[in-house]
């Protein structure tokens, strides 16, 4: 199990408190926060609890605030701004610098049939590249399949805005046991509803009607906001279920 | 003593309201963002800072506080991690003790350095309160030289018209001198005094750091009125409302 202390930037993690490795060509993991400079001296460069899980070797800063910073592989929600020759151009976060989404990188597109996506278009796309020297790249489609794993133009539904954290939470392979999540499955046994979840704190919501679909995205921003534990979120859904 | 909430604008990245000896301070800051080409460095973040006076426009004393945050912000924050881009701060004074043009018996009567610790501690904390790196934290503060000598800690408005000298420390957690800001007649030996109360106030000991570095959490009770806990135990209150629901999901 992973074990939790507060750090502040600049703070040294002791090699005390570093996970032992049972096999010792395993290397130590770090993961983000934290801040290498050799030989080794490992320093904390974020405010948060230090988590550490020796399963996995693994050491990282959880933090759940700030701006989404793009990072490969994480599945996000972007909106189209517009479009060029080659690409559209899409906002991850506001006031950022555009990410660019190739037009042939969706499943199935050539060069005279894609998909026409216009200003204001909602995508759910993977990050392919973010170097920081670089202008980041996400796709449509897995490169080595073709295929658009769930990926593409969402229509219809709303978007809300929740935490990082929550964003992470909801990402997590089992939501229940790690992330504890069940507002969704809660609601899914009343509402038939979609959802695409962000890594960059946008959930989009699709359901039968207006009601339904704010009902489930404020039902994510309460239980992001308030905190709330496993009963305390059914207890939120039997209530919201009551008044539909 | 100081009061010091984290978060409190939510449109925010990230943002903090810092109170203390008369002084308060909502600061926020987003970053990176993009940043216009005539600002933009190749190999690192533009760090902009803009401070509000709590009435009317900014002026000269503005400027010049916006530039000492910006000078010393940019070597707080690892600029390296987010080339090309811009972090910006806004900082509004809200409440200031008096009115601002207190340095009266001071020859640089336009300069407004009491605000400065205040506006330090506030664009630090709001730092903490996104993810944006920090290669370290820093704590600022005040001290006033009567024209009898003495040190005085935090000054009152009087005090500072009263005083002969008065300086603004910052010290980073690792317990280099980052920020002097002097004004006044002082001698050598009066500034090293100086320096000496402002770190014993702002930085704990350094037979305590290598204790410090077992990130032991729990703290006795008498080291509370060290700046440097004012920080911890906001980021503390943050965590502990982040991961509130592991706590309830028992």
């Amino acid at each position: 199990m992973a074990t939790q202390t507060l750090v502040l930037p600049g703070d040294t993690i002791s090699p005390n408190i570093l996970p032992i490795p049972s096999n010792p060509s395993h290397f130590l993991k770090l993961g983000p926060g934290l801040r290498h400079t050799p030989p080794s001296t490992i320093t904390s460069v974020l405010a948060g609890s230090l988590c550490i899980d020796p399963k996995k070797n693994a050491i990282w800063v959880e933090n759940n605030s700030g701006r989404y910073i793009p990072q490969p592989h994480d599945l996000i929600l972007a909106t189209v701004h517009h479009s060029s020759t080659d690409w559209y151009h899409c906002a991850i976060t506001p006031y950022t610098t555009l990410a660019q989404l190739p037009h042939l990188a969706f499943e199935g597109a050539t060069k005279k049939t894609r998909p026409q996506l216009n200003a204001g278009s909602l995508v759910y796309a993977r990050v392919v590249s973010a170097a920081k020297h670089t202008d980041v790249e996400i796709t449509c489609c897995n490169a080595s399949t073709g295929k658009s794993e769930g990926m593409g133009e969402l229509k219809g539904g709303m978007v809300f805005d929740v935490s990082l954290g929550m964003a992470r939470r909801l990402l997590l392979a089992r939501q229940r046991e790690e992330g504890g999540i069940v507002v969704l499955e809660g609601l899914a046994e009343k509402v038939a509803f979609e959802v695409a979840v962000g890594r960059n704190g946008k959930v989009w919501v699709k359901s039968g009607g207006v009601k339904e679909t704010l009902l489930v995205g404020r039902a994510l921003q309460e239980t992001d906001r308030e905190g709330l534990g496993v009963e305390e979120q059914g207890r939120l859904v039997k209530k919201l279920l009551r008044g539909l | 003593m100081a009061n010091t909430t984290l978060s409190p604008l939510h449109r925010a990245d990230g943002s903090a309201r810092y109170t203390k000896n008369g002084y308060s301070v909502i600061a926020a800051v987003n970053g990176p963002i993009e940043v216009q080409r005539r600002d933009e460095l190749p190999e690192e973040a533009a760090v902009d800072v803009a401070v509000r006076p709590a009435a009317g426009l900014g002026g000269l004393p503005e400027r010049h506080l916006e530039s000492i945050l910006q000078n010393t912000l940019r070597h707080v924050i690892v600029v390296s991690a987010h080339p090309r881009t811009l972090i910006q701060f806004t900082l509004q004074i809200v409440t200031s003790p008096g009115d601002d043009s207190v340095t009266g018996s001071l020859p640089q009567a336009s300069s407004n350095l009491p605000v400065l610790p205040a506006l330090l501690q506030a664009s630090i904390l709001a730092l903490l309160s996104t993810s944006i790196p920090l290669f370290m934290t820093l704590t600022a503060t005040l001290v006033a030289v009567n024209p009898n000598g003495i040190l005085l800690v935090e000054p009152s408005v009087q005090e500072i018209k009263l005083a002969s000298s008065i300086h603004v420390l910052a010290f980073s957690s690792h317990g280099d001198l980052l920020v002097v800001e002097s004004e006044g007649d002082f001698t050598i030996d009066k500034w090293e005094e100086v320096h000496k109360k402002a770190k014993s106030i702002c930085h704990e000991e350094a037979g305590d750091e290598s204790e410090s570095g077992s990130e032991d959490v729990s703290m006795s009770s008498d080291d509370s009125s060290k700046i440097e806990n004012v920080l911890k135990e906001a980021v503390e209150r943050k965590i502990a409302k982040e991961q509130r629901w592991k706590e309830s999901t028992g």
